[in-house]
C-alpha cells in the first residue's frame, strides 16, 4: 500500500479520483431520486464530442468538455421542459447524436485514435497536475453550488410540481443541477472514462437506497460508497495491471450486489 | 357565510380552457373567502383537477382570469400562504429515501434564506404541524413503511408546516381506509374551525363529503356553487352532474 504513493501520478490519480468519487455521488443521488439516471451517460458522450474538438483545434479537452457537456445539459434540460417528448427518448437520441459527432470529428482529425481511445475508459496514467488543478477548481464550485442548493434539490425530486407550487424555483434550479452534473461529469472523463463514469454517478446511490434510510445517510452512505470504490478499484488496476475506470467500475458493482443481498427482504 | 374580508383568497372570473377543439372547463366564476371550507366535487374528467392546476398557476387558461390575495397570477409571490397536498400524496415512491421528519422539513424550505440554517421557527414550524397532524411518533420512520392514511397525515403537515393561510387537497383520500378517512374529516374540520385555515377539498366521491362544508362547488365542465350544500345536494342534482342515477346516502361519514 505505501510503495503506492511512491509514485506522483498514483497521487494525482487518488487524488482527483476522490474528489471525482464525492461530486460524482453527491449529484448522483439528486439524477437518481429524479430518475434522470441516464442523463449522465448522455452528457459523457456530449464531453467526448469537446474532447474530440480539443484534439483537433489543439485546445485544453478538459475545458472544451465541461463547455460542451454544459451546453448539451442545457438543450437536454430545455427540450424537457418545453416540448412534450419523454425525457428518456431526448437522452437516447442526444447519446447516439453526440458519438456520431465525436467520431466524425476524430476521423477527419486522423491520428487522434489512441487519445481519445483513454477518454473513452479513462487512463489514471495520464493525469496531470493541470488536470488536477481544473478538477479542483470546478470541483469545489460544483461541490458549493450543490450544498448550498441540496435541500430545494432533494424536494425537487421528491415532487417538482408541489415544490413549484410551495414558491420554490424548479425551473432554474434543474438548470443548475444538470449544469453542475455536465460539468463533474466531464471533469470525470480522464480518470474514469465517458463509457464509465455514469456507473460511479448511479450505482453507488442505487446501493445506498437498499438500506432504506433518510435522506442524510443516504446521501453518505452513497459516498462512503463512491470513495472505496476508487481507492479499492484503483489500487488493484495499480498491482494487477488493470484498466482503472473499469476496475473502479467493478468495485462499485460489487458494493451494489452485496447491499442487494445484505438487504433482500 | 360570514365571509370576513372583502378581498377573496381566490377570485376566478369567466376562466375558460380549451385543449384541441375540446372544452375542459366553460365560463368558471368562482370566489374563495378567507377561513370558508369548501368542496369541490365532479365526476372523473369533469374539470376540477384541472380548475385546480390553473388556481395553482400550474395551467394556463384559454381565457379568463385568476387572482390570488387580488394580484394577479403571474405577480402572486406569497406561495408560503398556499398549502398543496396533491392526488398522489398517499402513494409515494416506496424507495424515496425520506423519513416522515424529512417530508415535513420540505415545507419550510422555500422560506428559508441562503446559506442560513435551520431557525428556531423552522423546527417549531414542522414540531407544530407534526403535533397538528399527530404524527410526532411517526417522525423517524421511513415514508415508504407508513399506512396511507399515515402518509397523508405527514403530506398535510408538510403543507401545514409552511403556516398557509389556505390548504387545497386534491383527492386525497385515494388508497385510504374508510377509519382514517373519518379520522382525516375531524382534522380538516379543526384547522378549519381552531385555527381558521381555509380548506379547498376536491373530491370525485359524492359519499365522502363531510359534514362541515359551507359551500360546494359542483364542476362538470360548468360551475354550480351551492351555498348551502345540506339542503341544495338534492339526487336530481347529483344525478344531472354525474348523468346516472345517483342515491345520496346522509350523514355518510359513518356509513361510507
Amino acid at each position: 500500500m505505501i510503495e503506492i504513493f511512491q509514485y506522483e501520478f498514483m497521487q494525482r490519480a487518488f487524488l482527483a479520483g476522490i474528489l471525482i468519487a464525492i461530486l460524482a455521488s453527491v449529484s448522483g443521488t439528486f439524477i437518481v431520486l429524479k430518475r434522470y439516471s441516464m442523463i449522465s451517460e448522455t452528457l459523457a458522450h456530449s464531453a467526448l464530442v469537446g474532447v474530440a474538438v480539443a484534439l483537433v483545434l489543439e485546445y485544453n479537452p478538459l475545458w472544451v468538455a465541461v463547455v460542451v457537456s454544459v451546453l448539451s445539459a442545457w438543450l437536454i434540460e430545455y427540450l424537457r421542459s418545453e416540448f412534450s417528448l419523454y425525457s428518456d427518448a431526448i437522452l437516447a437520441i442526444l447519446l447516439s447524436g453526440s458519438l456520431a459527432i465525436a467520431v466524425i470529428i476524430v476521423s477527419l482529425g486522423g491520428e487522434f485514435n489512441n487519445s481519445l481511445f483513454s477518454y473513452l475508459f479513462g487512463s489514471i496514467l495520464s493525469v496531470s497536475n493541470e488536470n488536477i488543478m481544473t478538477i479542483f477548481s470546478f470541483g469545489i464550485v460544483a461541490l458549493a453550488l450543490l450544498l448550498v442548493f441540496a435541500k430545494e434539490f432533494y424536494f425537487i425530486a421528491y415532487d417538482e410540481e408541489v415544490a413549484q407550487i410551495s414558491g420554490i424555483k424548479v425551473k432554474l434550479l434543474n438548470y443548475l443541477l444538470v449544469s453542475i452534473v455536465a460539468i463533474i461529469i466531464a471533469l470525470s472523463i480522464r480518470v474514469i472514462g465517458t463509457l464509465l463514469i455514469g456507473a460511479l454517478m448511479v450505482i453507488p446511490t442505487v446501493a445506498a437506497l437498499q438500506f432504506r434510510v433518510g435522506f442524510l445517510h443516504t446521501s453518505l452512505l452513497s459516498m462512503v460508497f463512491a470513495i472505496s470504490s476508487v481507492i479499492l478499484g484503483m489500487t488493484f488496476s495499480f498491482y494487477f495491471s488493470l484498466p482503472s475506470g473499469a476496475t473502479i467500475v467493478l468495485c462499485v458493482l460489487s458494493i451494489f450486489i452485496f447491499s442487494l443481498i445484505f438487504n433482500k427482504k | 357565510m360570514p365571509l370576513r374580508f372583502k378581498i377573496p383568497i381566490f377570485d376566478v372570473k369567466n376562466l375558460n380552457f380549451i385543449v384541441n377543439g375540446q372544452k375542459i372547463l366553460s365560463n368558471i366564476s368562482l370566489e374563495i373567502f378567507h377561513s370558508e371550507y369548501i368542496a369541490i366535487i365532479g365526476p372523473n374528467g369533469g374539470g376540477k383537477t384541472t380548475l385546480v392546476r390553473m388556481l395553482l398557476g400550474l395551467e394556463k387558461p384559454t381565457n379568463g382570469s385568476v387572482k390570488i390575495f387580488g394580484k394577479k397570477i403571474k405577480n402572486f409571490k406569497d406561495w408560503n400562504k398556499i398549502g398543496f397536498v396533491p392526488q398522489r400524496a398517499a402513494q409515494v415512491d416506496q424507495n424515496f429515501p425520506a423519513t416522515a421528519l424529512d417530508i415535513v422539513k420540505m415545507g419550510r424550505i422555500s422560506k428559508r434564506k441562503l446559506f442560513s440554517s435551520e431557525s428556531e421557527e423552522d423546527i417549531q414550524a414542522v414540531n407544530d404541524a407534526m403535533i397538528k397532524m399527530d404524527i410526532l411518533d411517526l417522525k423517524e420512520k421511513m415514508v415508504g413503511t407508513l399506512s396511507g392514511g399515515q402518509r397523508q397525515r405527514v403530506m398535510i403537515a408538510r403543507a401545514l408546516a409552511s403556516q398557509p393561510e389556505i390548504l387545497i387537497l386534491d383527492e386525497p383520500n385515494t388508497g385510504v381506509d374508510t377509519v382514517s378517512q373519518n379520522r382525516f374529516y375531524a382534522l380538516l374540520s379543526k384547522l378549519n374551525k381552531e385555527d381558521k385555515i381555509t380548506i379547498v377539498f376536491i373530491t370525485h366521491d359524492i359519499g365522502v363529503i363531510a359534514d362541515d362544508i359551507g359551500r360546494l362547488f359542483t364542476i362538470n365542465q360548468k360551475a354550480t356553487i351551492c351555498n348551502n350544500p345540506k339542503e341544495a345536494l338534492s339526487c336530481e342534482d347529483m344525478s344531472a352532474l354525474y348523468g346516472i342515477s345517483a342515491h345520496l346516502v346522509h350523514n355518510h361519514k359513518h356509513e361510507h
